[in-house]
């Protein structure tokens, strides 16, 4: 299959940019609750739940430090992600984000009733999807207002099927 | 803006400003009627809205704690948000996809047509369609529905001719359908500009809401006080057990009573049976209007679900007015299909952030991730069909108090038979026609939180089936009504704000009349 080009990705100008980390493993340092064992586990438990091959690990990151403001705003909230950690890394003799995929994976199966493996499921799915490097990669242009919609933009450019009669 | 006092009891106070309460305000200051409007969300306007999905969630919705219990899938994937609506001035108009259907002649009468249904509490409308039908036209030409008054249909989008593609293969009848969106510059109001996102507020006004349209122009009779940010706590009645003031609290948390000539509750399905249920009294031990019990109960909420299909070249769903599509080969009742009622088939698109999350909430792992990375060659098919009233489906509170002292409302929904054999077909309807379109993948959603929310305050012909009169009026106290969807005496098949917004318009004429012959 031949690949078009993916579209610039946008995010509506009036909201922050994301957050800007480092490369290595100094990124830690912007947060405020977790520790670097606890965020590095939860970047490893991130992308074992959603392991999107061609994403860098910094998306990940970023998804972590979303959940650490959360956490920094709501101690309940803090200690799911705690628990969550205590809990996948108790299941081995190997700390969680050591272990290989199928160790991974059979692990976040045997926990996926508790609260502590919803909070993390739900919370990655909420903010890793709403990261404009990851709507870039497959496709989702986002904000279109600043730039007059997509009236004049592709709206109806779809033209690998019969186009409707007009009116229709 | 005019400014009524507490103190003043010839005001009518209107609680929620959304289709109807909003509506309504307009409608009965045009004929005079001095309005107080009581909002608990805050008066944004076009320029603080934002093309984003889940910025526009956090900015407009009703985000207090629910519960949630029974069979449906939305006590399991969304327990403490259940069903969804907007906190904000313009309600949930501020947020809608504008898809403008009537009911037709048979949904009026459901009892008599569909027959006697185990489990179901089903009743005939208190009126005919024919009594609707001028109030359907006056709402649709305040609304500027496409396909009505001369007005053009939306064009097609990308996601439509995937739609068109395999309906019209299948032989179905096809078309952009009809919504309060500008086609074409309308009432003062432009042509949309295809942003894709009208459920995260209008920037530009191309839709209708009571926001852009209603609200301010009802403002302008010099008739109408907006009090936004004022969240109501309980309704009082006088001795005769006439509604007589309304308590709220407002943004600084000062509490204070509004007397009124009527009062009339407009918060959407769960706040308004909440707050019905809440005001209790030596005289109304079971809450205002529930004599018979009614109050929160027969919930509805719509057989609302969506295929997401995967195709082999790039479809951008996002692009442009994300409904703007429907067949209505299925809305007719027809018992060989072997269940009552029937449903429409609408478009839908979502970003990239909300079908990750509502794709199917819990599902991860490779297979959700070989889907999802194929976001661009997704497109989306919708439904919403008629589901059955229970009379165990319903709105109760629990023993939680919100920050207000009022009790957490529970949301109760056990999916019925017929519900579920109307899921099964429209599943299999939904998956078909993308096929026919090239599909390589379908995957069945299941329904996010209820945001068509009907019924828990009914209409009835008799005061022991319902809460209200065919007006809207509560059978027990003469000077309350109400105008949102908890009205509904059953669902219908279709999006249920066209026929809100005709309801308020025809309550305000029977309300305006009674006040000039000096009976309310």
């Amino acid at each position: 299959m031949t690949e078009t080009p993916m579209p610039t990705a946008y995010k509506d100008p009036k909201l922050p940019p994301p957050v800007e980390l480092p490369e290595g493993p100094d990124w830690v340092g912007v947060l405020k609750v977790f520790d670097a064992h606890v965020a590095e586990t939860l970047v490893v438990a991130a992308r074992t739940l959603y392991p999107h091959q061609d994403l860098p690990e910094r998306v990940y990151r970023r998804t972590v430090v979303a959940f650490d403001g959360l956490a920094a705003k709501m101690p309940a909230v803090a200690q799911g992600f705690a628990e969550f950690v205590d809990l996948v890394d108790g299941a081995m003799p190997v700390p969680f984000r050591e272990l290989s995929e199928s160790y991974r994976v059979n692990g976040l199966k045997a926990i996926e009733g508790t609260a502590a493996f919803r909070l993390v499921q739900r919370t990655t799915v909420r903010f890793l999807y709403d990261d404009i490097e990851v709507w870039q990669a497959f496709g989702y242009e986002g904000a279109s207002a600043h730039l007059g919609g997509y009236v004049d933009r592709g709206f109806n450019d779809l033209d690998w099927l019969p186009e409707p009669p007009p009116g229709i | 803006m005019t400014k009524y006092d507490l103190d003043d009891s010839g005001v009518v106070v209107i609680v929620g400003s959304g289709a109807g309460g909003g509506t309504l305000a307009h409608e009965l200051v045009k004929r005079g009627v001095e309005v107080v409007l009581l909002e608990a969300g805050k008066h944004l306007t076009a320029d603080d809205f934002v093309n984003d999905e889940w910025a526009g969630y956090e900015m407009l919705s009703w985000l207090d704690k629910r519960t949630a219990s029974g069979t449906w899938r939305a006590a399991k994937d969304h327990p403490t948000a259940p069903s969804w609506s907007c906190q904000v001035v313009g309600g949930t108009t501020t947020h809608w996809s504008a898809c403008c259907y009537r009911f037709i002649e048979d949904e009026f009468r459901a009892k008599t047509l569909y027959g006697e249904i185990p489990g179901t509490s089903l009743i005939d409308w208190p009126f005919t369609v024919a009594d609707i039908a001028p109030y359907y036209e006056l709402a649709e030409a305040k609304m500027g529905v496409t396909r009505t008054n001369g007005l053009p249909g939306l064009p097609a989008n990308n996601n439509f001719k995937v739609m068109y593609a395999g309906g019209s293969k299948l032989g179905y009848n096809v078309s952009t359908g009809r919504h309060a969106i500008n086609s074409i510059p309308y009432d003062g109001r432009p042509a949309t500009i295809q942003d894709g996102f009208t459920i995260t507020g209008d920037k530009t006004g191309a839709r209708w809401s009571t926001l852009a349209v209603e609200i301010p122009r009802a403002l302008a009779t010099g008739k109408l006080e907006l009090r936004p940010q004022s969240r109501v706590t309980f309704i009082e009645h006088d001795a005769a057990g006439k509604a007589s003031a309304v308590v709220y609290v407002d943004a600084a948390g000062v509490t204070h009573r509004q007397k009124a000539r009527a009062v009339v509750l407009a918060g959407n399905c769960i706040e308004t049976s909440r707050l019905l249920l809440h005001s209790k009294s030596g005289r109304f031990t079971d809450g205002l209007a529930n004599g018979y019990g009614h109050v929160g109960r027969h919930y509805l909420r719509h057989i609302i679900q969506t295929v997401w299909s995967i195709f082999d070249k790039p479809v951008y769903m996002h692009r442009g007015e994300i409904m703007g599509g429907m067949i209505d080969d299925f809305v007719r009742h027809d018992p060989a299909r072997g269940f009552a009622g029937g449903y429409y088939i609408e478009m839908n698109s979502m970003g990239l952030p909300t079908t990750a999350a509502f794709l199917d909430p819990g599902w991860w792992g490779r297979d959700f991730v070989s889907v999802i990375e194929q976001y661009r060659n997704m497109a989306g098919i919708f439904m919403s069909g008629e589901d059955m009233p229970q009379p165990g489906n319903r709105v109760t509170l629990g023993d939680e108090l919100d920050a207000f002292g009022v009790p957490v409302a529970n949301l109760h929904y056990d999916d019925h038979p017929n519900d579920l054999k109307l899921r099964v077909h429209g599943y299999k309807t939904l998956s078909a026609i993308h096929a026919a379109a090239g599909a390589k993948r379908s995957i069945e959603a299941p329904s996010y939180p209820a945001s068509h929310n009907l019924g828990s305050n009914r209409m009835a012909a008799k005061a022991e089936d319902g809460v209200l009169d065919g007006n809207g009026r509560a059978w027990e106290v003469p000077n309350l009504f109400i105008a949102d969807g908890s009205t509904f005496s059953t669902g219908g098949a279709c999006n249920p704000t066209l026929t809100i917004v005709a309801l308020a318009i025809r309550q305000a004429e029977f309300m305006a009349g009674r006040m000039a012959a000096g009976e309310l």
